[in-house]
């Protein structure tokens, strides 16, 4: 399941979703925003696996929060926000 | 601090990229800061770190077209580089040369471009996050990165424009609206061509002028220590199907 958004005075966020027994499987973030250093993504990513569909977008954007900043790394043009959001629409 | 200026150049995608990238590791290293101006021969589709290959690129008009493609090591979005309508600059140094905030550091190094191209007498301005535009229309597209104290921002300015050609290469998410989106680009699209009737040559000065305003530099080349690893890393990163299929 996928949600494609282009965040307003940001960027296009793509977030794909595999969904197995209510929760989330295989998880992938694209498009043409910024991540500094960019191998954060997969750690992002993974964050998000066995999240429940019902997963509330502030549990969502919590974990995206907390992996950016266990990793340091900052991101540019969406904020953990907006992919909760996104990912809360792909979900649903 | 001293920066080195590596004047234009052309060379394939690959090495381009693996060259940003070796350059990036000597300043790491203690080398200079560095500018340096470049072209993609043969014409070639760039796209950003975070972006799907094969959503964004028709991979098979790109091989009938003689047309490389490569992931860069940086976000963004997918560029057309036409061998003779853009010119690509990159920017390295220690991350402490350049504001801390990101959004300032792209203002400041976009700012050189705004002055290069008043030099041309083109008005243009930097349009966050990484855009430069003349009368609301893009001229410009940047993209930066950050890793072990390095700053890279690397760019293109366009200098003639085919839109068609470009959107011959690069997909469109809805084929049933491409007319009229490729006709809305064509609206928000400008190159130094339509502004301006200036030669290429005058366009690389205005640029060497607005980059090294207010630094100390000279000209200099690749180092061979730069160049070896930058040919080694094409071939490990940039030409392979791993790395470039990889989202």
């Amino acid at each position: 399941m996928k949600c494609e958004e282009k965040i307003p005075g940001g960027k296009l966020v793509c977030i794909d979703v595999q969904i197995s027994g209510g929760k989330a499987s295989a998880v992938k973030i694209t498009g043409d925003f910024f991540l500094h250093p960019e191998e954060a993504i997969e750690k992002i990513e993974r964050s998000l696996l066995g999240l429940s569909i019902d997963a509330s977008e502030s549990e969502i954007s919590s974990k995206i929060k907390r992996s950016l900043e266990h990793q340091g790394a900052q991101l540019i043009g969406a904020s953990p926000e907006d992919l909760a959001r996104i990912f809360k629409k792909a979900v649903s | 601090m001293k920066w080195r200026v590596i004047p234009f150049a052309e060379y394939g995608a690959f090495m381009n990229m693996a060259i940003d990238e070796a350059v990036s590791e000597s300043v790491a290293a203690g080398g200079p800061p560095t500018i340096r101006f470049y072209g993609w021969n043969p014409s070639a589709v760039s796209i950003g770190y975070f972006q799907s290959l094969e959503k964004e690129v028709d991979l098979h008009r790109c091989r009938f077209e003689g047309v490389d493609v490569v992931r860069r090591r940086t976000g963004g979005g997918a560029v057309y580089h036409d061998r003779s309508g853009e010119i690509t600059y990159s920017i390295i140094g220690k991350e402490e040369l350049f504001p801390k905030d990101i959004l300032a550091s792209y203002r400041l190094i976009c700012g050189h471009i705004v002055d290069s191209l008043a030099f041309l007498g083109i008005q243009s301005e930097f349009k966050p996050i990484n855009d430069i535009i003349v009368n609301g229309k893009k001229i410009s597209g940047n993209a930066q990165t950050r890793r072990g104290g390095v700053l890279l921002q690397h760019g293109t300015i366009l200098f003639s424009v085919d839109v068609d050609r470009m959107f011959s290469l690069l997909k469109v998410s809805d084929e049933k609206i491409k007319d009229k989106m490729i006709a809305s680009v064509k609206e928000r699209v400008t190159s130094i061509s339509l502004q301006r009737t200036v030669s290429r040559e005058l366009v690389l000065e205005a640029l060497l002028g607005g980059f090294t305003k207010g630094k100390v530099f000279r000209l200099g080349e690749l180092e061979r220590t730069e160049f070896d690893p930058a040919s080694k890393i094409a071939e490990s990163r940039y030409k392979r199907d791993e790395w470039n299929s990889m989202r």
